[in-house]
């Protein structure tokens, strides 16, 4: 997202905006986390339990929901050349809305009754809508890569009817109204939802994000053309089959997405195959694992797997696991980039300010990615074996907090050198010791 | 004199990140010449706001950009 022709740093929001969101995502993992280690024998038997659905709104509201609208409010004008309105309101309210709503909804599923899950559920939709609004004007202004663009487009518009669908069946749940054939609502809220919002999202991210910052080479152009509007179409196609009871037609589509994403995930990794940069940073092994875990989850899906294997491969292999590769890039970036800014405007260049990846230590970070692969393997065994449920819940646990950890440590070298900045001496008592300064 | 940085095949912030350290290295009649395979946009706002100059030669895959403190003589004077 930097460094390219067409991509406009100067548009980018200021850092408190995306921060805020970024830095407040992985607890919502670290909760999930918890509720999978002292109830994962239950969460792992069924996707319908009470438990279950907590889990799933914790990851997708809390951590995603979270961890996407902040990238994406410092992307969108980055990436798309187009300031996402109203951007220092959108980013408050979105904030304050998922923050409240995944809780709520998480606490609404356990039992805590049907105001707390109608709460939740308005303060989520809420959040989503509103980030919507603005993400689809910024991008029908929008002028960058066209595949990039279009693959944002597509995922935005399946944001409307996840939550459309969400905030229906949540009524239906606090006996606000009745909804006929409630099981396959629930279906398309999920298939809209990690498909369309999450991982069409996924497919335009990576077409700017994975030749820019893994230096490899492009991707084929009749994939980046195509593949997400094939998956869009497939999407509605399994929509209208599901609504019309029409199985085939469902199993047909649903094969097509996971041949889809399947064959992202491999052309990415032969992509990676051929990079020109060698070093394997935590950021690239998130890559590979949470491809790993794509690739996996369309092989179970193959294969008639439990659902409950397919749903850890989704959202802890892919939900938790990319993102949280991506945390390690853009948090770094942006406190990099603004203090650079603020540098050179102020014009103080006799403080240091640190390199991109002197805001995260590369160590721990490989660590946490240690901790993500092996609380995956460990939980995608409990949906065999659940005795396997509270250690893979604690692994995960320990990797979301080791995740927090790090990226709150970003955060105080920001702050920290912010502080140098804003003490260090007048621009006048240093002219002619510094290039930039003459 | 002048400083060759090449830094094709690095990410980003990257070239960003060792152009500034190579012009904050730089002799003050010196010049550094950065390759890369873009255009950097985002680093000629930063040159500008910290008085370089730059002239950039080459084409798409390899580009050249000549970068001088605003007070340097171009090349040949």
């Amino acid at each position: 997202m930097v460094n390219t022709a067409g991509l406009r740093l100067d548009q980018a929001p200021p850092i408190h905006l995306p921060l805020r969101l970024l830095l407040t995502a992985p607890w919502f993992a670290v909760a999930a986390a918890v509720l999978l280690m002292v109830s994962g024998d239950q969460i792992l038997v069924s996707r319908w339990t009470p438990a279950a659905l907590a889990v799933t709104h914790l990851i997708t509201v809390g951590f995603l929901g979270q961890a996407i609208c902040g990238a994406l409010l410092q992307m969108l004008p980055v990436i798309a050349g187009a300031p996402v309105p109203g951007v220092h309101w959108v980013g408050a309210v979105v904030h304050v809305a998922l923050t409240a709503g995944a809780p709520l909804l998480a606490a609404g599923f356990l039992g805590g009754g049907p105001w707390l899950l109608g709460l939740g559920a308005g303060c989520a939709t809420l959040g989503f809508a509103v980030f919507l609004a603005a993400a689809a004007t910024a991008l029908t202004r929008a002028q960058g890569a066209p595949a990039t663009v279009g693959a944002l487009r597509m995922a935005a518009f399946s944001l409307a009817p996840t939550v459309l669908i969400g905030a229906g069946l949540a009524s239906v749940l606090v006996g606000w109204t009745a909804l006929p054939g409630f099981p396959a609502w629930v279906d398309l809220h999920l298939a809209w939802g990690l498909f369309g919002w999450v991982g069409l999202l996924i497919l335009g991210v990576a077409y700017q994000v994975v030749p820019m910052f893994h230096v490899t080479p492009g991707y084929p152009a009749a994939l980046t053309r195509w593949l997400a509007p094939a998956l869009l179409v497939a999407l509605v196609i399994a929509s209208l089959g599901t609504l019309s009871g029409l199985e085939p037609v469902v199993w047909l589509a649903e094969g097509a997405i996971a041949l889809g994403f399947g064959a992202f995930a491999l052309v990415t990794l032969d992509l990676h195959r051929r990079r020109s940069r060698a070093r394997r940073d935590a950021n690239l092994l998130h890559w590979w694992s949470a491809l790993g875990a794509a690739i996996a989850a369309a092989c179970a899906w193959g294969v008639g797997a439990p659902d409950a294997l397919i749903g850890v491969l989704l959202l802890v292999g892919v939900g938790i696991g990319l993102p949280s590769g991506m945390l390690f890039k853009i948090v770094p970036f942006l406190c990099w980039f603004h203090l650079q800014q603020r540098q050179v405007s102020a014009g103080r260049f006799e403080v240091r300010v640190p390199h991109m990846h002197g805001f995260l230590p590369e160590r721990p970070s490989r660590w946490q990615w240690g901790l993500q692969l092996a609380a995956l393997t460990t939980l995608s065994g409990a949906c065999f074996d659940p005795r396997l449920a509270t250690a893979g819940g604690a692994l995960l646990a320990l990797a979301t907090l080791l995740l927090a950890g790090l990226l709150l440590t970003a955060a105080w070298r920001y702050r920290q050198t912010s502080r140098a900045l804003e003490r260090s001496s007048p621009l006048d008592s240093h002219l002619g010791s510094q290039p930039g300064s003459t | 004199m002048d400083h060759v940085l090449d830094a094709r095949g690095l990410p980003p912030p990257e070239p960003m990140e060792r152009t500034l350290d190579a012009l904050a290295a730089l002799p003050p009649d010196d010049r550094l010449v950065l390759r890369l395979p873009r255009q950097p946009f985002p680093l000629f706002d930063l040159l500008r706001r910290m008085g370089y100059l730059w002239e950039v030669s080459g084409t798409e895959g390899d580009y050249r950009i000549l970068i001088r403190l605003a007070d340097t003589p171009p090349a040949g004077a």
